[in-house]
């Protein structure tokens, strides 16, 4: 972090010239990627019991996520179910595909035959709430009203419209969000090895039987300790990754304009952008369009080991 | 003196990549090499594969954010 305060000290150098506050990068970007501040989201709500219920950019993206994913999933399911002869036509195919690629190679090597179809659904929905929530924030919806707003309305610094615009980001960078994603997978364990064993079984499953008593001072915690290190890794992981990703891509970008006040010529800034940040932006783009995939096989993958490891106990 | 934890930063993150670097490597050479051996378990050694694979990059991505987390703090 320290280009930027470089470039900054340059600002001022040539500042007076043009009159200009320096471009600080990092900030630019944190800006990008982090959620609104408490201070200025979205739509103000009151808080209730020291909640703060006001609709930041990442809730807003939450909530559209969500939207997309109940309507087409229901609306192609529902069209499909009435038809008089069932063939999957169209979306359909996919989804069918989807749900069968899931069920047969991600939760039945895992789970086992037994519980398939109890997890099949909550792994699905896992997987196909992180998909798109992963992909979203790579389509530049928002942007668009950002150029809207900067060349025909003029709204004020504060204004809606202004809030709205950086709501175009991935509410799966959000630590909070992964976080939320990952209780459910520890409940889930919890819930997967109590239904296989009973609940005091399943506590007993967590070290095996038999041991040396001194072994147990030592396993215990540690077992009690993974058990919160297994969804605090879930969240790391796909939070980190989304994350970083728009940050490398943000980074390369911000070279136009760290060469632009560098050599204060626009021609430079430009020829830097597409001779380096535009063929960069587009391969890292591409990298991320694996990487959500990826990352969301993943997340569901590790869910349904961890349920399988409850379940399918080898002492 | 004072920004001496962006040095430390620095140094950790170069050390994570080695590491990382290594341990993809000797994942891609194994699975390479059994997969020569055996061309037909292809799809067994690759599901094989992924899942310490994926526990590696998770163990990757926890060092990059606490080296993230010196440098912002």
């Amino acid at each position: 972090m320290q280009q930027p305060e470089a470039h900054s000290d340059h600002g001022t150098e040539h500042g007076a010239s043009h009159g200009e506050e320096g471009f600080n990068a990092g900030e630019v970007i944190i800006d990008h990627v982090a959620n609104s501040s408490p201070d200025h989201p979205i739509l103000h709500l009151p808080s209730i019991a020291g909640v703060d219920l006001s609709i930041s950019k990442h809730v807003l993206m939450l909530w559209i996520v969500a939207t997309i994913v109940f309507t087409t999933i229901t609306w192609t399911t529902r069209r499909y179910l009435k038809q008089k002869r069932p063939i999957p036509t169209g979306f359909m195919i996919m989804i069918e595909w989807l749900v069968q690629a899931v069920r047969d190679s991600i939760v039945r090597p895992n789970v086992g035959g037994k519980y398939v179809m109890t997890w099949a659904p909550l792994i699905l929905t896992f997987f196909c709430f992180i998909v798109v929530a992963n992909g979203i924030g790579l389509i530049p919806i928002f942007e668009v009203v950002g150029l809207i707003d900067h060349y025909l309305l003029h709204t004020g610094e504060h204004s809606f419209l202004k809030r709205l615009i950086h709501g175009g980001t991935t509410a799966t960078a959000n630590y909070n969000v992964t976080a939320a994603l990952a209780v459910i997978t520890f409940f889930a364990i919890i819930i997967a090895g109590t239904k296989a064993h009973g609940f005091v079984q399943h506590w007993k499953n967590l070290v095996p039987s038999g041991l040396p008593k001194f072994v147990y001072v030592i396993l215990i915690p540690i077992e009690l300790m993974g058990m919160v290190v297994k969804p605090f890794a879930l969240t790391m992981r796909l939070a980190a990754n989304m994350m970083g990703g728009h940050i490398a891509i943000l980074a390369i970008l911000s070279f136009v304009f760290l060469f632009y006040e560098l050599f204060q010529s626009a021609i430079v800034g430009v020829g830097v952008g597409v001779a380096l940040s535009i063929p960069l932006a587009v391969g890292i783009s591409t990298l991320e369009i694996l990487v959500i995939l990826v990352q969301a096989y993943v997340f569901t993958l590790l869910t349904a080991v961890f349920i399988g490891m409850a379940i399918n106990v080898h002492h | 003196m004072e920004n001496l934890h962006l040095f430390g930063a620095a140094l950790g993150l170069g050390m994570i990549v080695i590491g990382a670097g290594l341990a993809i490597g000797k994942f891609a050479a194994a699975a390479a090499e059994s997969i020569a051996r055996q061309p037909s378990a292809a799809d067994k050694i690759t599901g094989a594969v992924n899942l310490p694979l994926f526990l590696l990059e998770g163990a990757t991505i926890l060092a990059e954010v606490f080296v993230l987390l010196i440098v912002f703090s």
